[in-house]
């Protein structure tokens, strides 16, 4: 093959190259600048990863739903249409296998965790159970929470996430509306 | 290297074993031979150089560096893979040396994985750890041929072993069969058997003999989902696979120490059945039923008609008297495992008596062919053969102490007959 030949075929890969992150920010900027914003009770925890670094794992605490529907498989797809209830808060109006024509709410699109049938409880993973952090706050973030929760402070660790067609973007997880790497640096003050 | 070379001619001319004129010409020759080993060691280190640089760049931008803007962090996620691009582009286009379009495709490697990376981070996309391989890999896998890149061959199969692993055994992750290893194996093979054709004796065809068995040996069990029993006879066939691969023509006349299949297919023949020559194997290990419709079943197929497609190639090529024991074990374990499945008893008795049959066979490959290691390998089956025994049977101390000195006995008495009849061969010569 020519060296030509060759170039015009690396140029196709590096357009590939470049274009699977482009798309993969584009998207998410997408759901951030036209999807529906939600505050999701949570609670962190801090595992890491050998590519992307520290993170905290986000526990939600509406990840429990009860249901009497036994046919849902682990690693299913499930919609989830939310709702805010008084506080502010998302809380989930339904869950269904499809996507629901008639039902106006948002809905984000997650997995089936594992549904437990002596209680009638499905947990949902939710695709946005992750917030990347600094190696040196990550576990301080963890602690922060923890210590809040032993002194029986009002629980008000939310993740702040953005939701447009089944797709979700996490974009900060707040502790009193601070956000968790300030509140952190607060704390070290 | 050089001066130990001139030393020895030197030597030679002194003894007058050469002449002059000889020395000479035997230094004109080596003085204008292209030295190929510095540039082959300069394109390692450069390999290794990129490959640190790659693997900083991941850890630097995994620190998550929360003070700069989104921008930013957009920016320092594109910049490393522009880079790298340039300088593949560049090494393609002017035609440069090897070392650079290795250097430079290994690097390309290593930052396509930190740009998705950090992409991931930014928007704090959660995404697997298998998902994140698959995509990384298969956007590097033109690489290896627009480069004509032995390293990204490795690199390649070891990362797809990675996927594999991340995504069939992992805890936390999808925990299904990686079908797509065998698509991404498929696409990296034809390289490897171009390699095999150009350069049999190069030591990336080597390296790759060894990674390639070694991969499958790894991932096969993600294959098996419920149908564990079948695992066992998976592996056994697979190992029949490898050895009747390292005894085809291509690979048989290579040195031992090349022939990963011949090696790995052996020592996972032989360890299959040590396991299975326990009888506790049998009774709580092998005993759930085996569903002929599983997925198992299937890779279970195609194993065993791959082993006997090539055992049956070996005939044609060599003849039956070139063929061995070790070559048809991945058949007897077969037939022995679907009928001691059904409450037989001679499976474990069969087992035994065939685990020593091999260990005789290499005993006597090994006298044959003058060589010490295999030789060795073959006492060494028979005496794990003994020690394993020790473990579930009521034997007198005394008898397996007489045993042990015996088999010792054996060991030396056989090399020693082996050195004898060496230098008998070598004095004839």
């Amino acid at each position: 093959m020519k060296t030509i030949h060759i170039f015009i075929i690396f140029l196709l890969v590096v357009v590939v190259q470049l274009f699977v992150p482009a798309k993969m920010i584009l998207n998410q900027e997408s759901v951030i600048e036209h999807g529906e914003v939600f505050k999701f009770k949570t609670q962190p925890i801090d595992p890491s990863d050998p590519f992307k670094g520290k993170y905290i794992n986000l526990n939600y605490t509406i990840s429990n739903i009860t249901t009497t529907d036994s046919l849902w498989k682990r690693r299913a797809p499930i919609y989830v249409y939310l709702e805010t209830d008084s506080l502010g808060y998302a809380k989930i109006q339904t869950v269904s296998r499809t996507i629901l024509a008639e039902n106006n709410n948002t809905y984000v699109k997650a997995s089936v965790q594992w549904y437990a049938k002596y209680n009638n409880q499905l947990n949902i993973n939710f695709p946005f159970n992750r917030y990347y952090m600094k190696e040196t706050k990550a576990y301080d973030a963890e602690i922060a929470v923890r210590n809040r929760q032993r002194d029986s402070l009002l629980d008000n660790t939310y993740a702040l996430v953005y939701v447009k067609q089944g797709d979700a973007v996490l974009t900060d997880v707040l502790i009193d509306d601070i956000p968790i790497k300030n509140y952190v640096e607060k704390k070290e003050e | 290297m050089k001066s130990k070379f001139q030393n020895n001619i030197n030597e030679l001319l002194q003894e007058q074993i050469i002449s002059k004129e000889v020395a000479q010409n035997i230094e004109n020759y080596y003085n204008n031979k292209p030295n190929t080993s510095t540039s082959k060691l300069f394109t390692v280190f450069s390999v290794l150089g990129s490959t640190l640089i790659g693997l900083g760049i991941i850890l630097i931008l995994a620190h998550n560096w929360d003070h700069f803007v989104k921008g930013i962090k957009t920016t320092l996620a594109f910049l490393p893979l522009v880079i790298a691009q340039f300088f593949v582009g560049f090494s393609i286009l002017k035609k440069k040396s090897k070392t650079w379009k290795e250097a430079s495709g290994v690097f390309l490697f290593f930052t396509v994985g930190s740009s998705m990376a950090l992409v991931a981070q930014i928007y704090n996309i959660p995404g697997d750890l298998s998902s994140y391989l698959l995509t990384w890999i298969a956007l590097c896998l033109p690489l290896i041929y627009l480069l004509n890149s032995h390293v990204l061959a490795i690199v390649s199969l070891v990362f797809t072993t990675y996927y594999a692993c991340a995504y069939g055994y992992f805890y936390n992750t999808s925990h299904g069969t990686p079908w797509l290893y065998i698509v991404l194996l498929a696409v990296i093979i034809p390289y490897y058997i171009m390699l095999i054709k150009q350069k049999t004796s190069a030591n990336i065809v080597s390296v790759l003999n060894w990674f390639f068995p070694l991969s499958l040996t790894i991932v096969l069990a993600s294959f098996v989902q419920s149908n564990e029993s079948l695992g066992y006879v998976m592996y056994v066939c697979l190992f029949g696979c490898f050895y009747n691969l390292g005894k085809l023509p291509h690979f048989n006349n290579i040195q031992l120490r090349r022939n990963g299949y011949l090696v790995l297919g052996s020592l996972g023949t032989v360890f299959m059945l040590l396991l299975s020559s326990f009888e506790w194997i049998w009774k709580d290990v092998l005993k759930d039923n085996i569903l002929v419709n599983g997925q198992e079943t299937y890779v279970l197929l195609v194993l065993f008609i791959t082993s006997f497609g090539l055992l049956f190639f070996n005939y044609l090529k060599k003849g039956v008297r070139s063929l061995n024991l070790y070559q048809f074990i991945f058949i007897i374990f077969s037939g022995i495992f679907f009928t001691g499945f059904y409450g037989l008893n001679f499976p474990v008795v069969f087992i035994n008596v065939l685990i020593l049959l091999l260990g005789i066979m290499a005993v006597k490959i090994g006298a044959d062919k003058y060589h010490f290691g295999v030789l060795n390998y073959g006492l060494f089956i028979i005496v794990i053969l003994i020690v394993c025994r020790f473990f579930d049977t009521n034997m007198s101390f005394v008898i397996r102490g007489l045993l042990f000195v015996s088999v010792g006995v054996g060991f030396f008495l056989t090399n020693y007959i082996m050195l004898n009849k060496k230098k008998l061969k070598e004095v004839k010569r």
